[in-house]
């Protein structure tokens, strides 16, 4: 049962927050929940077998799917504000992060998976345009004996700024995608880029094709990850990395309390007075209390057949990002 | 800190309210149809939830006019003190006894618009529903009560929302801006709930200087006049009323005719 003191200090924040906190110190709760075996959930093992979770709620693996999708697309729009308001900003360092630890060269071929409104894959571009750049840079310093016409024909013949660079990013929700586009052309985004509707279970790609596979915040909504996962597996090129950046679960004590506090006090109100959209937020912040651990999700990357499979936390752990490989 | 922190929650703790029955019920752990939520709709918030939500919602209002649903939020988490007034006044009122217990609602679905068209000219009935002509308004985009915490309480407040609608006739006030103030400012008076006293006095800044002199020289004194010497216009049954002249009604609750900058509704 959950201690006096934590009982005592996070009541005031309502009796269903504190259920909630007595269920997550539950012994083996949250390693547990994932695969679905609760001590109840024995007894009638066939008839629930169907059956996972939408944040705390209890669903129908059928009906997680349309549940999840209607969030997305209720939240589309004001989708990057609120990543702003309620990481404080911070959503972008992770990203940069994930972009400087996948470093990579220009001729990548990246598949981003749940990339609805594009933050990875532009960032994707960017970098790589400005390696492209620097290459071409480090080339013409190398070259002394170059004649004026040699340099001009050198600048002239760019007509790739991404040196064969391309991105695709699939999203199984319109909406998303929609606003993926619209971001596109506001910041000036045309070539290299593709953007793809499909089901991260179910990839419409054939084997073997990309170099790596990224899914930023997304894993979390798929119904089933194990799947996602098998599925990554198979897209990549052996070779291909696989890089996954998603909240995961903090390791200092007292950052766990002020981040549930933030969580569950702040974050429906932000959506709320945000976005008009109070449950869509409560969903999100249940989702991440949801998620397997570090540790768990590691192993379960390596079930699909990854290796080298190592995970890295970011502030104090309330994301992480796991990388692994197909060789 | 923890102690430090402790003992500082320990009075918020027994003012919080939110303990009792609904302390060991999971609230969201079950599937659709058994709620142990006390309204459908209903999001249970804890006191800090509310409070962010109180100062959000005042925020957001100030900024974006057009967010209707953060002043009704406001009205929500503000107004629990002056709603228990309000339920009080009306328990105390015959006709208001009855509206609480048969709890009617006014939306297009309830509405016999039919019924409403063919009464007399210059009756309640003819007059709400020019007023929603003119001003091109619907009953039904009043957004449902979310964050009270008392079923009784919702009620009051819903019926409020769906008789501002009835204070536009009644007071002969267009939905444009001046008129939303004046109206807010009769409610102010009348139900004391800090968000029609908020939107009464931070609604005039957006105002131009013009428009703000005829506000408070006229206007302002003339609902203020009105709200106090009008009862509770919540005790009000319209839907029994529709056949009752304007005029009538209007003398019967002692509110006078519009001033004359004001065109009617």
């Amino acid at each position: 049962m959950a201690t006096h003191r934590s009982c005592a200090l996070w009541s005031y924040c309502g009796p269903r927050w504190s259920w909630v906190m007595r269920c997550c110190r539950l012994p083996g709760f949250r390693s547990s929940w994932p695969r679905g075996s609760l001590g109840a959930r024995h007894l009638s093992q066939e008839k629930r077998e169907t059956e996972t979770h939408f944040g705390f709620e209890t669903v129908s693996e059928e009906e997680k799917g349309g549940k999840v999708y209607h969030v997305f697309e209720s939240v589309a729009k004001k989708y990057d504000v609120m990543n702003d308001m309620m990481s404080l900003g911070i959503h972008r360092i992770w990203k940069d992060l994930l972009l400087s630890k996948m470093h990579p060269f220009p001729g990548t071929q990246l598949l981003d998976v749940a990339g609805g409104t594009g933050d990875i894959a532009f960032r994707f571009l960017n970098y790589v345009q400005a390696q492209h750049k620097g290459k071409q840079k480090r080339q013409l310093r190398a070259q002394q004996n170059l004649s004026w016409e040699e340099i001009a024909k050198k600048y002239q013949s760019e007509d790739d700024p991404l040196g064969g660079s391309r991105v695709v990013v699939c999203d199984i929700n319109k909406e998303m995608l929609k606003i993926g586009k619209q971001k596109a052309r506001a910041q000036g985004h045309k070539a290299g880029l593709a953007w793809v509707l499909g089901d991260a279970e179910e990839l419409p790609f054939d084997d073997d094709k990309f170099d790596v596979y990224t899914i930023a915040f997304g894993i979390r909504n798929v119904t089933h990850i194990d799947q996602a996962l098998q599925e990554a597996h198979r897209v990549l090129k052996p070779g291909g990395r696989f890089l996954c950046l998603e909240f995961s679960q903090v390791n200092n004590p007292l950052i766990s309390r002020l981040y549930d506090l933030y969580s569950f006090q702040v974050i429906p109100v932000l959506g709320e007075v945000i976005a008009g959209d109070w449950r869509s937020y409560q969903y999100l912040v249940e989702s991440i209390r949801q998620f397997p651990s570090q540790e768990e999700f590691k192993e379960m990357i390596e079930d699909a057949g990854f290796e080298k499979v190592t995970y890295e936390s970011l502030t104090s752990g309330i994301v992480a990002i796991h990388s692994g490989f197909k060789l | 800190m923890g102690t430090l922190l402790r003992s500082a929650l320990r009075p918020l703790r027994r003012v919080g309210g939110l303990r009792g029955p609904a302390a060991d019920v999971p609230l969201r752990g079950v599937r659709h149809g058994a709620n142990g939520l006390l309204y459908p709709g209903h999001i249970p918030t804890s006191p800090l939830q509310k409070a962010l939500l109180a100062a959000g919602s005042a925020g957001m209002s100030l900024y974006n006019p057009y967010r209707h649903d953060m002043v009704a939020v406001l009205g929500e988490t503000t107004g629990h003190g002056a709603l228990k007034v309000l339920r009080d006044q009306m328990r105390n009122d015959p006709e208001g006894a009855e509206i609480l217990q048969e709890r009617p609602r006014i939306s297009l679905s309830t509405l016999d618009l039919d019924k409403l068209r063919s009464l007399p000219e210059g009756s309640l009935g003819q007059e709400y529903l020019r007023f929603l002509h003119v001003n091109r308004v619907s009953p039904d985009t009043r957004a449902p009560t979310r964050f009270v915490d008392d079923e009784e309480l919702a009620y009051v407040i819903q019926r409020y929302r769906e008789v501002h609608d009835m204070l536009h006739t009644l007071l002969g006030m267009p939905t444009n801006i001046l008129g939303e103030i004046v109206v807010k400012w009769f409610e102010a008076v009348q139900t004391g709930l800090p968000m029609c006293i908020l939107g009464a006095l931070f609604g005039p800044i957006r105002l131009s200087a013009q428009s703000l002199q005829v506000l408070v020289s006229e206007l302002i004194p003339w609902a203020i006049q009105n709200g106090r010497r009008a009862p509770c216009v919540l005790n009000l049954y319209y839907e029994r009323r529709w056949e009752q002249p304007l005029r009538a009604l209007r003398e019967e609750l002692g509110i006078t005719d519009p001033p004359p900058c004001m065109s009617g509704a």
